[in-house]
């Protein structure tokens, strides 16, 4: 059995490579049937803002990239309720499904996996 | 670099035969491409070429071979979404294969 | 001497906006790029701030930045394009970017 792996992703869309290398970490593990988990946290949770348009920045459309994970097998996706709440993201309608934990249950999660990594 | 000559009009190919422009694609690139992989093209490729475009549409990047294969079989069922047809429809190779022909990116997962 | 001041960085991941906020002049402007917009998302405390800002403070966000991040402008601010960036630039005498 492979090691599990989180990857924690808490930079926002177009802040830098980082959402994009987080991604691409998990997509290559997602084929190759590692078992996996991605947690948005802190502005990582801006990620999964529905409507966001990446042409006017002249960039690759994250929001299409993100939703290829299930298929990836990458489909333990998580996010982080108190940084939804500080960013007024709450209620918002989010491009995948990913679980809502609170504190607690982050640091449960972190628990669960054999490694993590944060970007 | 090499090019296609398709309806007298030259396009660029990369070292891997991969199209240079994505929007040079056309059914007839599609079969000059094939030619050159001596693939002859029947309706149960085209049909995996026209969903991998589908794929590209909606996520914006190309499938590794896992993830094809799943594709596949939740839009046309297992029967067609398996390791054994797609293997055997494109050489061995679907993912990098099937990309080319349908004019997609080379996948960057599929080693 | 009113000063524009810039700020390009997320509100949420760093305190540059809050200390901005805390050395403005009656007349400066503040001008919103990059992630820096995100103060403007509805239902912040960042938003907040900026809205109980004296109204003789302009505010302003870059347009192609508020679309790539699925936000609109506020009433309170004013979404411009690069050409009147640049303009703003030059009508205010100094500007401050926080880098």
């Amino acid at each position: 059995m492979s090691k599990s792996m989180l990857i924690i992703s808490r930079q926002a869309p177009w802040a830098g490579p980082s959402t994009r290398e987080a991604l691409d970490i998990a997509l290559a593990g997602g084929a190759f049937d590692l078992p996996l988990g991605l947690l948005f946290l802190d502005d990582g949770v801006f990620q999964l803002v529905a409507g966001q348009q990446a042409a006017a920045l002249q960039q690759k459309d994250l929001t299409a990239n993100l939703q290829a994970l299930p298929l990836f097998g990458v489909e333990e996706l998580f996010v982080s309720s108190r940084s939804l709440t500080e960013r007024g993201l709450i209620d918002a309608q989010l491009i995948l499904p990913a679980v809502e934990l609170d504190d607690h249950a982050l640091a449960q999660l972190l628990d669960r996996f054999d490694q993590v990594v944060t970007i | 670099m090499s090019t296609l000559l398709i309806d007298g009009q030259e396009i660029a190919l990369d070292k891997d035969g991969f199209l240079v422009e994505l929007s040079d694609w056309s059914p007839a690139a599609a079969e000059a491409l094939a030619e050159r992989e001596e693939l002859p093209l029947s309706a149960e490729h085209w049909e995996i070429l026209e969903l991998l475009r589908g794929f590209y549409s909606e996520f914006q990047l190309s499938p590794a071979t896992r993830p094809l294969i799943k594709y596949v079989a939740l839009k046309l069922g297992p029967d067609k979404g398996n390791s054994l047809n797609l293997n055997r429809l494109f050489k061995g190779t679907p993912a990098k294969l099937a990309a080319k022909l349908a004019g997609l990116p080379k996948p960057t997962n599929c080693l | 001497m009113a000063t524009l001041h810039l700020l390009s960085h997320s509100p949420f991941s760093d305190s540059r906006l809050a200390s901005c906020l805390r050395l403005l002049g009656p007349d400066d402007g503040v001008l919103l790029s990059g992630d820096a917009v995100y103060a403007l998302q509805p239902g912040t405390a960042q938003l907040q701030a900026l809205e109980l800002m004296p109204a003789s403070i302009a505010l302003y966000a870059l347009d192609e930045d508020l679309q790539a991040r699925a936000l609109s402008a506020p009433a309170r601010a004013q979404a411009i394009d690069y050409p009147t960036f640049v303009e703003l630039c030059g009508h205010y005498a100094k500007v401050n970017s926080w880098l």
